[in-house]
């Protein structure tokens, strides 16, 4: 049995651990919830045929297993496709269309919590259908979906720790190194476990500063 | 003028709307009364578009509000104020009057705003420019949902029930405006329950029952013996209204 003491050389590796997670998740967070308000808006609209499949898809992403999903689409789809998938391909992938189903279901209500009186006023003062999500549903939708997001891409912060299993070289993955290495796993995991905290309780903080700002900017007593 | 020629409107089985015809000329102000459900506002709705036609035809100097492009210019010619105001809530007073303006007008922001400021003086809210409606009475907000309409330099005002949701010392408040947009030449198609304020204002009064467009008079032979009073069903309905 191989094993070592900590070196000053594993800070690197750990700060090179929260790059490839934090990068994994700002990554997926775009993509998921470009993805999650595009769907949130073709929903909306009722554009024929897609209602089912939205809500069938997310609904899907929403209540099975994340590592589940993984498997499939890492070892599943390439195999079916005949295509090859490199695992941050796959974790990007999957990350960011758990993501967008979540941001989905947020975005949707947002949406729904306007009251239609007001999307009807705008409609017959003559604004089409993109000024009236610009000026009215856009603004209103945004102040009510920030606090639910911040609360739900938190969450994803910790889910990305899933992809290590199918071997990205994220946090969790250096802990797994640095344990088999080192053979302290109550140090090890206690510091990766403190990094995934302070990672998320900054990532909550910003969010509800940017909550306040457009609550103000938008400043309306409703919600 | 607007016109509408055998309107129908069903939703679902129900027919709410049966063979409607109406015509508002220039500088009328047309009451539409009757009791509730009758369509009234149903009526309304479909002059504006916002629930398509089973039936027949309205258009709006001359533009035919179930074609679309109709719809767009049918829509610039007249402007509708709400019962229960559906103003902007995330928006100030000024910002919900200039938003159709600047937006659908294309006027240039500083001209809309001005003009919105005079409009919001001339309706007694000079000081409520930056409020937002939450920080408004209803009546207040009513004001701002005249206004707003009135940016839009409607020939044509379409009124539903506006001072139903207020208490009647706002009421008033509004309906004076509503008198002096009248006496202006504004046109107005205007549902109220507020029988003798219509008598005041308007030239002709008209009378639906359950979707039926019984009565169409002018206001003095509406109120006469041998006019709207000899019709049984109106006799009643207005003695039911002074009672309530
Ligand atoms: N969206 C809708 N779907 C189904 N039925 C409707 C709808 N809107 C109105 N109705 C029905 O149409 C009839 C006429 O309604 P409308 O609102 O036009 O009456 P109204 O004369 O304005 O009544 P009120 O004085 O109470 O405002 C009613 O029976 C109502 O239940
Ligand atoms: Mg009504």
């Amino acid at each position: 049995m191989r094993y070592a003491d900590f070196t000053p050389y594993d800070i690197v590796l750990l700060l090179q651990g929260l790059g490839v997670t934090l990068a994994l998740f700002i990554g997926t967070t775009l993509i998921g919830l470009a993805i999650g308000l595009l769907l949130a808006v073709v929903h909306h609209y009722r554009i024929p045929g897609c209602r089912p499949v939205i809500v069938l898809v997310t609904e899907a992403l929403k209540n099975s297993p994340v590592l589940v999903q993984l498997f499939l689409v890492f070892f599943g789809i390439p195999a079916f496709l005949h295509i090859r998938m490199t695992p941050v391909e796959a974790a990007t992938l999957t990350i960011s269309l758990n993501t967008a189903a979540f941001a989905f279901v947020v975005f949707r209500s947002g949406i729904e919590s306007i009251d239609r009186d007001q999307i009807e006023a705008a409609k017959v003062f003559g604004l089409d259908r993109s000024q009236i999500l610009r000026f009215v549903i856009a603004p209103q939708a945004a102040a009510f979906s920030v606090g639910p997001l911040v609360g739900i891409l938190v969450n994803q912060l910790q889910v990305t720790s899933l992809i290590s299993v199918i071997g990205v070289f994220d946090l969790t993955k250096i802990g797994n190194i640095l344990n088999l290495r080192t053979l302290q796993p109550f140090i090890v995991w206690a510091v990766i476990g403190l990094i995934y905290y302070l990672a998320a309780k900054t990532l909550a903080l910003a969010g509800s500063r940017v909550e306040a700002a457009l609550r103000k900017s938008v400043k309306w007593g409703g919600i | 003028m607007i016109v509408a020629e055998n309107v129908e409107k069903r939703f679902g089985d129900a027919l709410v709307l049966k063979h409607v015809n109406l015509r508002v000329e220039p500088g009328e102000v047309v009451t539409i009364l009757g009791a509730s459900g009758s369509g009234k506002s149903t009526l309304i709705r479909c002059i504006n578009g916002l629930e398509a036609l089973s039936g027949g035809k309205i258009t709006v100097d001359g533009h035919d509000v179930s074609t679309k492009a109709g719809l767009v210019a049918a829509r610039r010619a007249s402007a509708t104020v709400f019962q229960l105001f559906n103003l902007y809530p995330h928006m100030t007073a000024l910002r919900n009057i200039t938003l159709a303006p600047i937006e659908v007008l294309k006027l240039p922001k500083a001209e809309a705003e001005a003009r919105a400021r005079a409009l919001l003086e001339k309706v007694g809210l000079g000081a409520h420019a930056d409020a937002y409606p939450q920080q408004l009475s209803g009546g207040q907000r009513q004001r701002v949902g005249i206004c707003r309409a009135l940016a839009m330099q409607p020939r044509y005002l379409l009124l539903d029930e506006v001072t139903s949701a207020l208490d009647p010392e706002m009421t008033g408040d509004v309906l004076r405006i509503l008198a002096e947009l009248a006496a202006d030449g504004t046109t107005m198609v205007f549902v109220t329950h507020e029988i003798e304020f219509a008598r005041h204002i308007s030239s002709r009064i008209v009378f639906l029952e359950q979707g039926e467009l019984i009565v169409d008079l002018p206001t003095a032979q509406f109120f006469a013996e041998d006019g709207g009073l000899a019709v049984p069903r109106i006799r009643q309905f207005l003695s039911k209204m002074k009672k309530d």
